[in-house]
């Protein structure tokens, strides 16, 4: 199987060409990247080719797929190109900008018949599955509520310009925790009340916020969706879970399989992260679903769900109340 | 020296009567508590007299302060009558159930002229100290996101009156409480709250309380607020808070303790492991002993209480209208 890089605006590209790499009888058709500098160096650090234009990727018969990593708003026309050349399309998060790009982009892959997944590799965490099967048995009884983090650190560049990014920290850190919390519960959300803020760095679009959700099946949420760590932390961010049901509570930390470094280098500690890699477990499961013709493991629906959450966090701010579906 | 009674002989009471132990310019001459066994217990470490009946330690004319350690619904109650009686009163948090009775038990303290203080204990807790002196000292830059957590087993597991909010007022404000006095006197006035929980779904005394509460200040830091009651009586009691501000971030966890003590218990045949937590303190920082001493000091030398009744009183509104705010389902701003 072949599959392509489309853009290396989101850093995630690094880690999906390395996992990509691991995965068998998939070879690396390359990197399309306008960015001549930024693309070329991808190419040679991963030992891969160059594309300055995308469009050379997807004209190559023998491409069947593509992973695209760029900035956000640029999602539905490379998805929408990809799946005219009939490539299967896999999409960083979150999926688009606008419900209605998003809802292009799952119609463009039906009609041409290719699969369309949204990149969320939490789900593929063990710790994560975990969660999801001790709820699933019932174990921690009704679920009453939530409090989960995403926290991250302060990406720049392109992340802080609304036009590509269609804002800061909401639209970065919302979807991976609230594609969990659908994926366990089949529920969607049902009401969102968030407060946010630029309250920590110079930049245009926010970088802290709150979030509270209600699902249709009455569990309650609070997601913390905030760039807050410092660039001293000793990790970029996290993804964590505290949840409390009628029979149990339960708390987890999606990154917690790390030791600590301390390094005079850095002259501050740092996580040595030592858990499965979730991005070459999700990738294995996007080409074998290509392979087997199965369903997407992440459809674009759940991107698109993942994203109204977002929007209506946005609305609810921009209205100061609580916004119900 | 000052001579203590206390009325309430139960878990905090137990407590604040260790504490007078390291405290020499005290003496507790006095314990009251309906549960004859308990004040007697209590009283015995200091030779001090136990009654059944509270009036009859307000009443004693050699008593200088009331230590108020009765469940929430009885707060406002004995601390009136303890002011009348012109004794000095330091009252369990939170102060009253509801605002009414708050202004009522400042009222009666100032006509008195009486000291009045509630026991916002986490004020002299040393990491929430520590805390702040981080912040003071620009550390971590501005403080901007904070986040709390607080709690672990349902206390209505070991008093059953924990579990009625007619009694306690539930976990937001019983033990939020804590945390929202904290985060106001250092943070300054609220201005909007937003709280989900399970306050109007429960049913049983035992169903878990399991709140989240979203708070902004007036000076524009965001705050997220957990207020667990959902363990049961194995579950480990813990706080945590974290700020993260415009140079880097500060986080404190009891759950890391410098002591865990795993002891085998023969229960009902079959061997259980109990894991006690310790942090251990000395009396000179040890927050409640703390709490004690200063409000002491404030009595002897005439001067302010560390914690204002208006604090106080202000707390419990921010508590009150979180509840308010899940209610009705909106964000509220907090009026006085
Ligand atoms: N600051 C803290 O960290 C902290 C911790 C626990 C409790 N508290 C507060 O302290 C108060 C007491 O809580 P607790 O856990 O000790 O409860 P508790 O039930 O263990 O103790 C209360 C005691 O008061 C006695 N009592 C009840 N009615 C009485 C009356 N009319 N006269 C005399 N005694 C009476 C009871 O018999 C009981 O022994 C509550 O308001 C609670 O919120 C504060």
């Amino acid at each position: 199987m072949k599959i392509g890089i489309l853009s290396c605006d989101h850093m995630h590209a690094e880690s999906y060409v390395e996992s990509l790499k691991r995965i068998e009888k998939v070879e690396i058709a390359g990197i399309g990247e306008e960015n001549e500098k930024r693309g070329k160096d991808f190419a040679q650090r991963h030992g891969i080719k160059y594309f300055k234009d995308y469009e050379d990727i997807l004209s190559d018969k023998s491409v069947d797929a593509v992973v695209i990593c760029s900035a956000n708003a640029k999602h539905a026309k490379m998805t929408i190109d990809s799946a005219r050349a009939k490539k299967h399309v896999i999409v960083e998060k979150p999926i688009a900008t606008t419900i209605e790009d998003a809802q292009r982009m799952i119609d463009a892959c039906r009609e041409n018949k290719v699969k369309l997944m949204v990149s969320f590799p939490v789900r593929y965490a063990p710790p994560i599955k975990r969660m999801k099967e001790i709820i699933d048995d019932g174990k921690l009884g009704e679920i009453i509520g939530i409090s989960a983090t995403n926290h991250g650190t302060m990406p720049g560049g392109w992340f802080t310009d609304k036009a590509l990014s269609g804002g800061g920290s909401i639209i970065d850190h919302t979807v991976h925790v609230v594609d969990i919390l659908r994926w366990i519960f089949k529920s969607e959300v049902k009401e969102v009340y968030a407060k946010m803020g630029t309250l920590i760095h110079d930049i245009p679009v926010e970088d802290c916020a709150i979030i509270s959700m209600k699902f249709e099946n009455e569990v309650f949420a609070t997601l913390d969706a905030s760039w807050s760590r410092p660039k001293s932390f000793p990790t970029w961010g996290d993804v964590t879970f505290e949840i409390a049901g009628t029979k149990g509570s339960m708390n987890v930390d999606a990154f917690a399989q790390h030791g600590i470094m301390y390094s005079d280098d850095i002259e501050h500690s740092k996580y040595a992260y030592w858990g499965d890699d979730m991005d070459y477990l999700m990738l294995k499961d996007f080409v074998k679903c290509i392979e087997d013709d199965l369903r997407e493991p992440v459809t674009g629906k759940d991107g698109l769900e993942a994203l109204r959450v977002a929007l209506m966090a946005y609305e609810s701010v921009k209205k100061d109340k609580v916004i119900k579906v | 020296m000052l001579r203590v009674g206390i009325i309430g002989a139960g878990g905090i009471g137990t407590v604040h009567a260790n504490c007078y132990k390291s405290i020499p310019n005290a003496k507790v001459i006095a314990v009251a508590d309906i549960i004859p066994e308990r004040s007697k217990k209590l009283a015995s470490i200091f030779g001090a007299d136990f009654y059944e009946n509270a009036d009859d330690v307000i009443k004693r004319k050699d008593i200088d302060v009331i230590n108020i350690c009765v469940p929430t619904y009885l707060h406002s109650e004995f601390v009136i009558k303890a002011s009348n009686a012109k004794k000095h009163v330091l009252c369990e948090k939170p102060m009253a159930l509801n605002y009414e009775d708050g202004i009522k038990m400042i009222e009666a303290a100032s006509k008195n002229k009486v000291k009045f203080m509630i026991a916002h204990v986490l004020r002299f807790f040393p990491e929430y100290m520590k805390a702040r002196e981080v912040i003071n000292a620009g550390s971590v830059g501005l403080p901007k996101m904070v986040r709390t957590y607080r709690g672990g087993p349902n206390p209505a597991i070991v008093r059953e009156w924990y579990g009625y909010h007619d009694k306690s007022g539930g976990s937001i404000q019983d033990s939020l409480i804590h945390d929202i006095d904290f985060l106001a006197w250092t943070f300054g006035p609220v201005k909007e709250v937003y709280a989900r929980g399970n306050v109007f779904k429960r049913k049983e005394p035992f169903d878990p309380e399991y709140d989240l509460v979203m708070m902004e200040f007036e000076n524009g830091v965001i705050a997220h607020l957990v207020s667990d009651w959902s363990g049961n009586q194995k579950t480990q009691f813990g706080a945590k808070i974290e700020i993260a501000g415009t140079k880097g971030l500060v986080e404190f966890n009891s759950f890391n303790i410098p002591l865990k003590l795993n002891l085998f218990e023969e229960n009902k045949g079959k061997a259980e492991s109990v894991s006690i937590p310790e942090s251990p303190l000395s009396p000179d920082i040890e927050p409640y002993t703390r709490e004690i001493r200063e409000f002491l000091e404030s009595v002897e030398k005439d001067s302010q209480i560390p914690v204002p009744a208006h604090d106080a009183l202000y707390a419990l509104k921010v508590a009150l209208t979180c509840i308010e705010s899940m209610r009705v389902n909106k964000p509220l701003e907090v009026k006085l």
